[in-house]
C-alpha cells in the first residue's frame, strides 16, 4: 500500500467544470474555484484580455504574459481563445458550455445576448447550467449600464466615504477591492447555485451586483443610521475608542485594539502592561471610569491616553510591542508592509505562501496559495496561469483556435 | 420556488462577533437551519455593540447584532453544565456543520473539538476560523477585523501619501473576506460530501482570505523586490483618477479616465478649452500632468451637484460616482431601490428596523432573511423539545437545575 501514501488527496470542488469569460471584474472568483480543483478554462479574445496589459510586471517584461495581476488572478485555469464575433467562435463557446456547470461572465448588461452568452441561449443548450453575472450594478435598473471603474463602485457602494481623513478626500483602498468584493459574493452565489443544480438538475441565473456587494462593507453604516439617525464618515488615524486606533513606533505603526465594548475583556491587560513598565501617567488608566466602555469614546479619554500610550510606544519596534502585547493577551498587531507580509513566522507556518514556477521568466515565483486549508480536500495551484491560447489545441484540435 | 440550497442543512452555531456571526447567517438566508449556541454567561459582545434602537442599549437592542444574526434560532445555554453539555451533544449529533470563530483549543476545552468528534461523525463538516490558523507560534495570537488588515499589510497600502496609513475605517476583513471565504470553503465541502460521504475540518485563519486579496503586491515583492506604498486615489495608468469635491458639506464625486476615449468625454462634459482637451489627449501626457490635471476638475467640481454630475458625466461615457454615505444608500439611491436591497423586518424587541438583504440574486432559489435576528435564548425552549427532543418535564428541570443560565 506505500504507492497509495504519494496519491495527493483530491481537491474539493474536482470535476467542476467552468467556463470563466471574464473581461473586467469576474477572475478572482474563476480563481477561487480553479484552485479548489475545478477545471476552470479562461476564454479571451484572441489579442488576450485586457487583464494582460495590466502592471506591474514580473521582471518589470510588459509582454503578454508578464502581468502580476493577470498571473496571480488566473492561477490553476486552462485558457483558450475565442472570438465570438465569429459564427465558429461562438459554435465552439456553445460546445464547451454544452459540457459546463458554470459560466462566469462580467459583459455589460444587455451584451452578452450579442455574443450569444445570455443566460437565456446558454440555458437553451443545458438546462443545468449555472450562469453567474459579476457586474457594476446588476443586470436591470436605473444604473445598469453606466461606466464604473473599482474607485466609483467603491464610492456607490457607501465604502469610500468611512475611508481616509475627516475634512480630505476619501481615499480608496488597495488592490481593487470594489472588485474582489463583488468577486467573493459572486463565488458563494455560484457555489450554492450549483449544489441546487446537482440534487434538481436544473440551473439559473446569478445576478451579482458589486455596488449592492460593497455596502455589505460599510459594518454598522446603515444600521446607525436606521436607529439611530447617525450617519457614519471617516476618522482617518484617531483613536475609534481611547485604546483602539494606530499609533507610531520605532520603525512604523501599530495598531492597537483594547478599548470599545468589543474589547473591554482586553482592557485590564493593557493596563497591566503599562503599570508593568512603569508608564508614565498610566495609573490614571486604573481608575474605575476606565473600565466602562462608554467613558472611553469621550475626546477626555482619547486625549489622556493619547498622552500616555504613544510616549511608551515611540522607542519600541513592532515586533517588540507585537509578541509582548500578544503574550500578555492584548490585540495589538503591526501594520505590516508586504515585506513584512511575505516574512511572517506565522503565514510561513501555515505555508501560506507557495512557489509557482513560470517559464516566461525561468523562475519560481512565491505567491499567496489556497486562502483556508481543507482537511480531506485541500486547494492548490496546479498550474501557473495560461498563456495566450495555450490550451487550444488541447480543446480544440489546432493552434489557432479562434480561426480554425 | 425552492425552499432554498440549503434547506435540510443543519448548522450547530459557536461561532460570534463578526466574521463567524456572518458566515452563518449567508448560509441561514439560503436556507440552512442555524442554531446559534449562546450563553447568558460569556454574551455575544456584537449584542452590546451599538448602534441600538433608539439609542438605546440593550442585549436584544443592538443594529449591528441584528444585521449579523438573521435567519438563525437562539439558544441560550450554559455548556459547562451536564445538561447543557447534553443538549450541545444532541445538536451536534444531528447537524451537519459546526461552526466556530475561537481560539484554537477553545472548542476542546469545551468538549466539541474536532478530533473528540470526528470518529463519531465522519460526515460531520467542521468550520474553524480562528484568528490565525490552528496551529503554529501565533495561533494563540487575539485580533479584530481592524488588526487583522493591519498585520495583512492592506492597513498600510490605504490613505494619502504624505499621512499615517489609514486602512479601511472598518473591521473589513470580518464583513466580507472572511465570511465569503469560509462560506465558499463550507459549501465546498457539502459539494465534496455529496460526492464522496466524507466530511472534513476546515481551517481558516482570518488574516489569510485578506493576505490572498493583495496577491499583486505580494508578487511584485517576491519577483521584483517592490515594496507597495499607498498612493492615495492614484491609478498606474489613469489619469484622472481621484475624488474631488462637490457643493455642500462633505460631497464628493470619483471620477476616472482609463483611455483617452474617456478623457475625450470628460472634457466635453466639462467644456475644457479645446487647446487643452487636445495637450492633454494622450495618456502619457496626462500621467505627467497629474497634479494640473486634478487642479483642474477640483476647480470646476466644487460648485456643482454631485448627481448632476454624475449623470452629466455618464451621459458622456465616464466612470463616475458620488461617495455616498448610508443615507444616500438607504433613502435615495434608485439602483438598491430597484434590487429591493434594504429590507424591514418586524424584530420581537426593536420593532421594524432594517437589514440589509442578500447582496446575491439567484433566479430560482433566491433565499430570503426569514427572520429577524433572535433574541437571546428566544428558541431555547422549541429547540430542545422539538428537534432534540427532550421532554417538556426535562426541560423545566433543565430550567431549574440552571442549565440555561
Amino acid at each position: 500500500m506505500s504507492s497509495k501514501a504519494v496519491v495527493p488527496l483530491p481537491c474539493a470542488l474536482e470535476g467542476v467544470r467552468v467556463l470563466d469569460l471574464s473581461r473586467r471584474y469576474g477572475y478572482y472568483t474563476g480563481k477561487l474555484f480553479a484552485d479548489m480543483g475545478a477545471d476552470v478554462i479562461l476564454i479571451e479574445p484572441p489579442g488576450g484580455c485586457e487583464l494582460r496589459s495590466e502592471g506591474p510586471f514580473m521582471l518589470d517584461r510588459k509582454d503578454k504574459q508578464g502581468s502580476i495581476p493577470f498571473n496571480f488572478f488566473n492561477t490553476s485555469k486552462r485558457g483558450v481563445t475565442l472570438d465570438l464575433d465569429t459564427s465558429e467562435g461562438l459554435a465552439r463557446l456553445h460546445k464547451l458550455a454544452a459540457r459546463a456547470d458554470l459560466v462566469i461572465e462580467d459583459a455589460m448588461p444587455g451584451s452578452q445576448a450579442r455574443y450569444g452568452f445570455d443566460y437565456a441561449s446558454l440555458a437553451a443548450i443545458r438546462p443545468e447550467l449555472v450562469v453567474t453575472s459579476i457586474t457594476a450594478f446588476g443586470q436591470t435598473g436605473p444604473y445598469a449600464n453606466d461606466c464604473a471603474n473599482d474607485l466609483t463602485l467603491l464610492a456607490m457602494g457607501g465604502f469610500l466615504n468611512m475611508m481616509g481623513y475627516p475634512e480630505r478626500a476619501p481615499t480608496q483602498t488597495y488592490g481593487e477591492q470594489a472588485v474582489a468584493i463583488g468577486c467573493m459574493f459572486a463565488g458563494v452565489g455560484a457555489m450554492l447555485a450549483l449544489l441546487a443544480a446537482q440534487t434538481e438538475r436544473r440551473g439559473q441565473h446569478v445576478d451579482v451586483s458589486i455596488q449592492e456587494c460593497v455596502t455589505m462593507a460599510t459594518e454598522n453604516a446603515s444600521q446607525a443610521f436606521d436607529l439611530e439617525g447617525r450617519v457614519r464618515s471617516r476618522f482617518g488615524d484617531i483613536q475609534r475608542h481611547a485604546g483602539t486606533g494606530a499609533f507610531a513606533c520605532s520603525d512604523g505603526y501599530i495598531y492597537l485594539f483594547a478599548g470599545g465594548m468589543g474589547a473591554a475583556r482586553f482592557w485590564v491587560n493593557l493596563v497591566r502592561w503599562l503599570r508593568d513598565e512603569n508608564v508614565v501617567g498610566s495609573e490614571i488608566l486604573t481608575e474605575p471610569e476606565w473600565r466602562n466602555p462608554p467613558y472611553l469614546d469621550t475626546p477626555e479619554a482619547k486625549n489622556i491616553f493619547n498622552q500616555i500610550f504613544p510616549l511608551f510606544c515611540a522607542n519600541k519596534s513592532k515586533a517588540y510591542l507585537y509578541h509582548e502585547g500578544q503574550r500578555r493577551n492584548v490585540p495589538l498587531c503591526p501594520i505590516n508592509n508586504v515585506a513584512d507580509v511575505i516574512n511572517n513566522e506565522q503565514l510561513r507556518y501555515r505555508n501560506m505562501f507557495v512557489n509557482v514556477w513560470h517559464d516566461c521568466i525561468g523562475q519560481n515565483v512565491l505567491m499567496p496559495g489556497a486562502p483556508f486549508k481543507m482537511s480531506e480536500s485541500p486547494g492548490r495551484i496546479s498550474r501557473r496561469a495560461p498563456e495566450l491560447g495555450e490550451h487550444n489545441v488541447e480543446l480544440f484540435g489546432s493552434v489557432a483556435g479562434e480561426h480554425a | 420556488m425552492s425552499a432554498g440550497p440549503l434547506s435540510g442543512v443543519r448548522i450547530a452555531d459557536f461561532t460570534w462577533i463578526g466574521a463567524g456571526s456572518y458566515t452563518t447567517k449567508l448560509l441561514a438566508d439560503f436556507g440552512a437551519d442555524v442554531i446559534k449556541i449562546e450563553t447568558s454567561r460569556h454574551m455575544d459582545t456584537l449584542r452590546s455593540t451599538g448602534p441600538f434602537k433608539d439609542g438605546i442599549a440593550g442585549i436584544n437592542r443592538s443594529g449591528y447584532f441584528a444585521d449579523r444574526n438573521t435567519s438563525k434560532r437562539s439558544i441560550n445555554i450554559n455548556l459547562k453544565h451536564p445538561a447543557g453539555m447534553e443538549i450541545g451533544r444532541r445538536l451536534v449529533a444531528c447537524s451537519d456543520i459546526v461552526a466556530n470563530n475561537f481560539r484554537p483549543g477553545v472548542m476542546d476545552r469545551l468538549g466539541f473539538g474536532y478530533e473528540s468528534l470526528k470518529l463519531e461523525y465522519p460526515k460531520l463538516i467542521y468550520l474553524a476560523m480562528s484568528m490565525q490558523g490552528a496551529a503554529g507560534p501565533h495561533a494563540e495570537y487575539v485580533g479584530f477585523g481592524l488588526t487583522i488588515g493591519a498585520l495583512t499589510g492592506l492597513h498600510n497600502l490605504c490613505g494619502p501619501k504624505d499621512c499615517a496609513p489609514v486602512g479601511t475605517g472598518t473591521n473589513y476583513p470580518d464583513h466580507v473576506p472572511n465570511p465569503t471565504h469560509a462560506a465558499f470553503a463550507v459549501l465546498a465541502a457539502l459539494h465534496f460530501r455529496n460526492r464522496t460521504g466524507r466530511g472534513q475540518y476546515i481551517d481558516l485563519a482570518q488574516t489569510e482570505p485578506t493576505v490572498a486579496l493583495q496577491g499583486t503586491a505580494m508578487i511584485d515583492y517576491t519577483v521584483n523586490r517592490r515594496i507597495a506604498e499607498r498612493c492615495g486615489n492614484d491609478h498606474p495608468n489613469a489619469v484622472p483618477h481621484g475624488v474631488y469635491p462637490c457643493r455642500g458639506e462633505d460631497r464628493w464625486i470619483a471620477i476616472a479616465a482609463h483611455d483617452d476615449v474617456q478623457w475625450a468625454g470628460l472634457a466635453a462634459a466639462l467644456e475644457l478649452a479645446p487647446e487643452t482637451t487636445l495637450k492633454w489627449s494622450q495618456a502619457l501626457i496626462r500621467n505627467a500632468a497629474r497634479d494640473e490635471i486634478s487642479n483642474w476638475l477640483v476647480s470646476v467640481t466644487r460648485e456643482r451637484d454631485a448627481y448632476e454630475l454624475m449623470q452629466l458625466l455618464q451621459t458622456h461615457g465616464v466612470p463616475s460616482g458620488v461617495v455616498q454615505n448610508a443615507r444616500d444608500l438607504i433613502k435615495s439611491d434608485p439602483q438598491l431601490a430597484h434590487r429591493r436591497h434594504w429590507q424591514t423586518l418586524e424584530h420581537p424587541e426593536m420593532g421594524a428596523t432594517l437589514y440589509n438583504g442578500l447582496p446575491i440574486h439567484l433566479s430560482r432559489t433566491p433565499g430570503k432573511l426569514s427572520r429577524p435576528a433572535p433574541l437571546l435564548g428566544q428558541h431555547t425552549e422549541e429547540v430542545c423539545i422539538d428537534l432534540l427532543g427532550f421532554t417538556r418535564a426535562q426541560y423545566i428541570q433543565f430550567e431549574e437545575e440552571g442549565a440555561f443560565e
